[in-house]
């Protein structure tokens, strides 16, 4: 199954026959949830994203256009979800305040090295949930996604030009709020270690 | 300025290489030639590659459980706490039978979710809707139901026509088992191994007269790896397998109970009588061995063996129909008592 297109996966299942849903969740899941996770910043919202996600892929299969690329299609229902969720207020308190930091704990970082990335970390997922949704989700897919604005467009229900404009004040906040302490803090223990 | 202005807002185009080779080059001749831009960009630079500190985290294993089994596209139905569900959709023509059944997934999370039903009976509840249905689906998981532990009365009320039982321990760490049926629809109940509903519909899997159950060995087996920890040990649980012990016609059953009574501690008296009983009457050899090493365990425990198990020791060991290794076995028991 794993030498099969996209396209001809699906085609699969349209015809009803849902052999094809492991392969096509082990191609996606990893990016559906990690964009999950932290357009949302709960990794139990993420879990049901994810599961949600390729249930509609399976229920709505009908929909999937042949021509279209499956990644921006499940990225759609992905961030439709997620909007969705963001938008039950109640769900807003329900953002993990920190820290799911999940560093492999491999032997080629030496604890200071592994402070330091923590630290980096931290830093990139305070500033990114100082982004408003629009922006946090117009971010995630084009630097952890690799998303084209046009793709970016589609799944954000927005012209690409709006996306531009999302993307440049996200990085506009990104840059203050992730270099204004350079040389402060977290540099200077590991500058001086 | 204003150059500088539109060249700051081409950046993340730039970042992304988003732009057409005449714009990129322009913006790069230009940042060669404006120290504004030049430190602008080498900020946005850092910025960008800063974001890339953001680890990659992993899909827990269990949502891909739980959408195979969602979707009918996994046999084995490893179904684990699901919080979202989808509405109910027209039932299609042509399901697989295995689908066909009307499935309910019953959950013991141990959370407040169904707080309120804390006294309700054995039932399928509606689960919550999450999506809409927008037009016919290709297959209905209506009859998937989510019900929260505290929803259900430890005391299963009638004899409900339990089917096609299975068992999960999707994270062994995590204190959560769950008992996956057929009623009406299928239910999978969730929870901690002490949970009283938990055991209470457990010993009723067991207790079931129904000794064709293909299940009846799983449940022995799966009740012996989660319930031979001390931490998890229940009375009840005891007790059921001692009904099995007792009335099961299948001698593989038989077997399965008595060793699992063998490997739990401690034991009631009525777990006890039950080995004994076993001893004395089981027709198969093997369950009577198993019967003697488990009455060696409770000695070996500290249980005091009384005189009626001595003295039905005494008789095995001398009885010269009986089996030669049900008599060593008995033999030795009786020396090891002090
Ligand atoms: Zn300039």
């Amino acid at each position: 199954m794993n030498h099969l297109s996209d396209q001809e996966l699906m085609k699969i299942v349209q015809a009803g026959d849902y052999a094809p849903a492991s392969e096509i969740y082990d191609r996606y899941s990893g990016r559906i949830y990690n964009f999950a996770f932290r357009f949302l910043k709960n990794a139990e919202a993420a879990e049901d994203a994810t599961q949600e996600v390729f249930v509609r892929m399976i229920k709505y299969a009908s929909q999937f256009q042949g021509d279209a690329k499956l990644s921006t299609w499940l990225f759609s229902i992905t961030a439709n979800w997620c909007r969705d969720y963001l938008r039950k207020s109640d769900n807003k308190a329900k953002e993990a305040e920190d820290v799911l930091l999940s560093l492999p704990a491999s032997s080629e970082y030496s604890p200071e090295r592994d402070l330091e990335r923590r630290e980096s970390e931290l830093r990139v997922k305070r500033a990114l949930g100082a982004l408003t949704a629009e922006q946090r989700e117009a971010i995630l897919l084009s630097r952890y996604q690799g998303l084209s604005y046009a793709e970016i467009a589609l799944i954000a229900g927005c012209s690409e030009g709006a996306v531009k404009t999302r993307v440049f004040r996200a990085m506009e906040t990104l840059k203050k709020a992730l270099t204004a302490d350079v040389g402060g803090g977290g540099r200077w223990l590991n500058a001086t270690r | 300025m204003a150059e500088c202005d539109a060249m700051n807002e081409q950046m993340p185009l730039l970042l992304t290489e988003s732009l057409g080779r005449e714009e990129r080059e322009r913006a790069h001749q230009h940042i060669e030639n404006c120290a504004a831009c030049a430190a602008e960009w080498k900020a946005y630079r850092a910025t960008w590659s800063e974001l890339g500190e953001l680890p990659e985290v992993e899909v827990p294993a269990r949502v891909k459980e739980q959408f195979l089994s969602t979707i009918g596209a996994s046999r084995d139905s490893k179904v684990i706490p699901m919080r979202s569900r989808l509405a109910p959709g027209p039932r299609p023509s042509a399901l697989p039978r295995w689908f066909a059944q009307a499935a309910a997934v019953v959950i013991l999370v141990g959370g407040s979710y169904y707080a309120g039903n804390r006294t309700a009976p054995l039932r399928v509840l509606p689960s919550p809707a999450t999506i809409q249905s927008v037009e016919q689906t290709p297959y209905s998981i209506a009859e998937t139901r989510v019900l929260n532990a505290s929803a259900i009365s430890p005391n299963i009320e009638g004899r409900p026509n339990i089917q096609n039982v299975q068992f999960v321990d999707a994270d062994a760490s995590d204190n959560q088992i769950g008992v996956s049926f057929d009623v009406t629809s299928r239910v999978t109940v969730t929870g901690a191994p002490t949970d009283k509903s938990l055991v209470r519909l457990l010993s009723y899997v067991l207790e079931r007269d129904n000794s064709t159950s293909p299940s009846r060995s799983n449940a022995i087996d799966w009740v012996r790896r989660t319930y031979s920890d001390p931490n998890h040990a229940d009375p009840e649980i005891a007790d059921a397998l001692a009904k099995v012990l007792r009335n099961d016609t299948h001698e593989g059953v038989r077997i399965r109970a008595v060793e699992t009574l063998k490997d739990m501690s401690p034991a009631s008296s009525g777990t006890r009588d039950a080995l004994i009983d076993a001893l004395k009457n089981d027709p198969n050899p093997a369950v009577r061995i198993k019967a003697l090493e488990a009455l060696s365990n409770l000695a070996k425990a500290g249980t005091a063996l009384d005189a009626k198990t001595i003295d039905t020791l005494r008789a095995k060991a001398s009885q010269d129909d009986e089996n030669p290794y049900v008599r060593v076995k008995a033999a030795e028991l009786l020396s090891e008592i002090p």
